[in-house]
């Protein structure tokens, strides 16, 4: 058990091609559950191959404990890996691959026996020790894997993408599984994940990652509440947050956000923010806005008629618990709300509904940052 | 006894009538082909039932015209002649036949084990250079061995290797089509595997051992065949590189026996009873081995 920390680490792959991974700084607390999180090709799998010391590291430092780990071999970085396609040994048993690096590791026979079956129980694989991994399901091998991966009680464990080859179900019950698994051995987890919701539900923190840059570090709640910018306001979140241009316009000693169709007061908390640090005031932002804080509800239109704007109803999404509205507002994206099931309109009829301008994020529309933090 | 007898015709009833519903399932044209494929691998087996009949015809039956497939009074006149053909001279056949089989198990062992590691080494590691050497490996591909003769020579007398089992062995150990063919099935692998293995404390050598050789097992195998076939038969290196009579192999002797005199009547007998001898091991490696070979022509769709 012990802290990660990368210290400027650059990944370059050729020497005209653009940065892998570019200024990567992170320290990993001790016993986190650390997640990456980007679209695919942001670096987030080659920082973790370079922290398993899987690919070499361009610049910078990486530190496993207090130990300076840039140029030892992977075998003495006292981690362990579990990989997307699960990379277990086809020819052995699943107590063989479980019991492999322990093997290496010159460990004695009773020894390996007892944590194999250690490991196995508490992954519930005990009845599949003497099978070849071509006998189980998808979700028995990720077992094994991870079974490989907690025998040997590393450091820290890394994890890329494991549950992305396993059907949506199973992939929610590995998940739980997962959480639960950290809780009780406590470790340190790395894990990479595209998913957005993995991210959300399984890390203390969340790394997210474009183009090899962090774009922001914390927990899933400010991930979600606060994105520093752009990128990460679109990329958490299912469905994602609707964007709108507009102008912050002062009139009567209203600070409102105005587009060519409609006008949204901005409330006195936010609008102060907006005129005292910033100087937008005139100038054109972008709201955000996610589809949970559009309200179709009477009450919620009457309790913020300066905000309520009115559209028509392109398509509906009906997902049991919500139903998502795609509306066309006159901005040139749809805007996506999220309401009861038992509003239901029908297709190409015109509603009003009420924006909750206290959860409205604005952002500079040049750097892409958030402004009213 | 009578239970027994009727257990096998019961299961033999329902092999016979599976077949036959499994033919029946096929449409006219499957029929056809099916049919065809038959013939030609009957035609195919010929050469085979030839070899073994061959070897045990008597004289008489050798030069019968026309010629006869099937053996009529089979004997063991051509192995003892071939045996006795050389008991007076310098170098009794048993000599050569002991050093085919040594040059053989050392030839075989080498173009296998050089094979499986550079084709390890090209499919699953980068440095600089690799395609390059590939490359050259698959273009070497290309040339017949008569054009290179003469440059091996050179370097095997250069090596001062020859008359010795090293000059058997050496020329042959480069075996361009091992090493293309075990990459073909390595590149298979999923390197994650290979990392695994390496994060769990595995060397080189360990993960070469213990992952990637029990998973190319079909081409290892296919390789074996080949490169047995290739050291058992081979009469270039005891013409070109051994002057000592002791130290050239069967097939040097084989070719001898016959096409060195001035006619090709004499001595047919045993060179038929030599054939099926040259020919008898080939066919029990291969035997042994043919599943795993034929996963690997299904899988690498060459040869």
């Amino acid at each position: 058990m012990a802290k990660i920390l990368f210290n400027h680490v650059y990944k370059r792959y050729g020497k005209f091609e653009e940065l892998a991974v570019n200024d990567f700084n992170l320290e990993v607390e001790d016993q986190e559950f650390l997640v990456f999180v980007g679209s695919s090709g942001c670096g987030k799998s080659t920082t973790l191959r370079m922290l398993a010391g899987l690919e070499d590291i361009s610049e910078g430092e990486i530190y496993i404990g207090d130990t300076l780990v840039n140029d030892v071999p992977p075998k003495d970085r006292d981690i362990s890996m579990v990989f997307q396609n699960y990379a277990l040994y086809p020819n052995m048993t699943v107590f063989e691959n479980i019991a492999f690096g322990l093997r290496l590791r010159k460990m004695p026979k009773h020894e390996i026996e007892l944590s194999v079956k250690r490991a196995a129980r508490v992954l519930e694989i005990e009845n599949y020790l003497h099978r070849k991994p071509r006998e189980l399901s998808g979700g028995q091998r990720q077992r094994v894997a991870l079974g490989r991966a907690i025998v040997r009680t590393p450091q820290a464990f890394l994890m890329d993408e494991p549950l992305s080859n396993l059907d949506a179900k199973l992939r929610v019950q590995m998940r739980t599984e997962i959480i639960s698994l950290h809780k009780k051995i406590g470790s340190t987890i790395i894990y990479v994940t595209h998913d957005q919701v993995e991210a959300m539900t399984m890390g203390s923190r969340i790394v997210v990652m474009e183009k090899g840059v962090i774009q922001q570090l914390d927990t899933p709640e400010n991930v979600y509440n606060k994105p520093a910018n752009l990128f990460v306001a679109n990329f958490i979140g299912n469905p994602p947050m609707n964007f709108m241009e507009g102008r912050l316009q002062e009139t009567d000693g209203v600070l409102e956000f105005q587009t060519r169709r409609f006008a949204l007061r901005i409330q006195e908390k936010e609008a102060h923010q907006l005129r005292n640090h910033h100087q937008l005031v005139g100038r054109t932002v972008i709201m955000g806005i996610r589809p949970e804080h559009i309200s179709f509800e009477e009450i919620a239109l009457q309790a913020s008629e300066h905000s309520v704007v009115s559209g028509v109803l392109h398509m509906n999404e009906f997902i049991g618990s919500d139903r998502y509205y795609h509306m066309e507002i006159g901005t040139p994206k749809m805007v996506v709300a999220r309401a009861h099931p038992r509003y239901h309109f029908d297709e190409g009829t015109q509603a009003s509904f009420a924006i909750d301008m206290s959860k409205a994020l604005f952002f500079h529309k040049d750097t892409e940052k958030l402004i009213n933090d | 006894m009578r239970e027994v007898n009727n257990k096998m015709l019961r299961r033999l009833y329902w092999k016979r009538r599976e077949i036959a519903l499994a033919i029946k399932r096929f449409d006219r044209s499957q029929q056809l082909i099916v049919l065809f494929l038959t013939l030609l691998s009957v035609f195919m087996l010929l050469p085979i039932v030839y070899i073994l009949n061959h070897a045990f015809k008597p004289l008489h039956e050798l030069f019968q015209f026309p010629p006869t497939f099937i053996v009529r009074n089979p004997t063991f006149q051509n192995f003892i002649e071939l045996l006795s053909l050389t008991q007076n001279t310098f170098v009794p056949a048993s000599r050569y036949l002991l050093n085919s089989i040594i040059v053989t198990f050392l030839a075989t062992a080498g173009m296998v084990t050089t094979g499986a590691l550079c084709a390890y080494a090209l499919s699953k590691h980068k440095f600089p250079g690799a395609k390059i050497v590939f490359g050259s490996i698959i273009a070497s591909l290309l040339f017949a061995p008569e054009t290179i003769a003469i440059p091996r020579y050179v370097i095997v007398q250069g090596l001062g290797i020859m008359n010795s089992y090293f000059g058997h062995v050496l020329p042959m150990i480069a075996m361009p089509v091992g090493v293309f063919l075990i990459k073909q099935f390595i590149d298979q692998l999923p390197n994650e595997m290979i990392e695994a293995a390496k994060i769990d404390g595995s060397t080189e050598f360990g993960i070469f051992i213990r992952i990637v050789v029990p998973m190319v097992t079909p081409a290892i195998a296919t390789i074996t065949i080949l490169a047995f076939q290739n050291a058992w038969g081979n009469a270039e290196t005891s013409t070109l590189f051994m002057q000592d009579d002791s130290m050239k192999t069967l097939p040097f002797y084989m070719a001898t026996l016959t096409s060195n005199l001035a006619n090709s009547v004499a001595r047919q007998g045993a060179a038929a009873a030599g054939a099926l001898i040259m020919f008898l091991p080939s066919l029990i490696i291969f035997l042994l081995s043919q599943r795993k070979v034929i996963t690997t022509m299904a899988h690498s769709g060459i040869k």
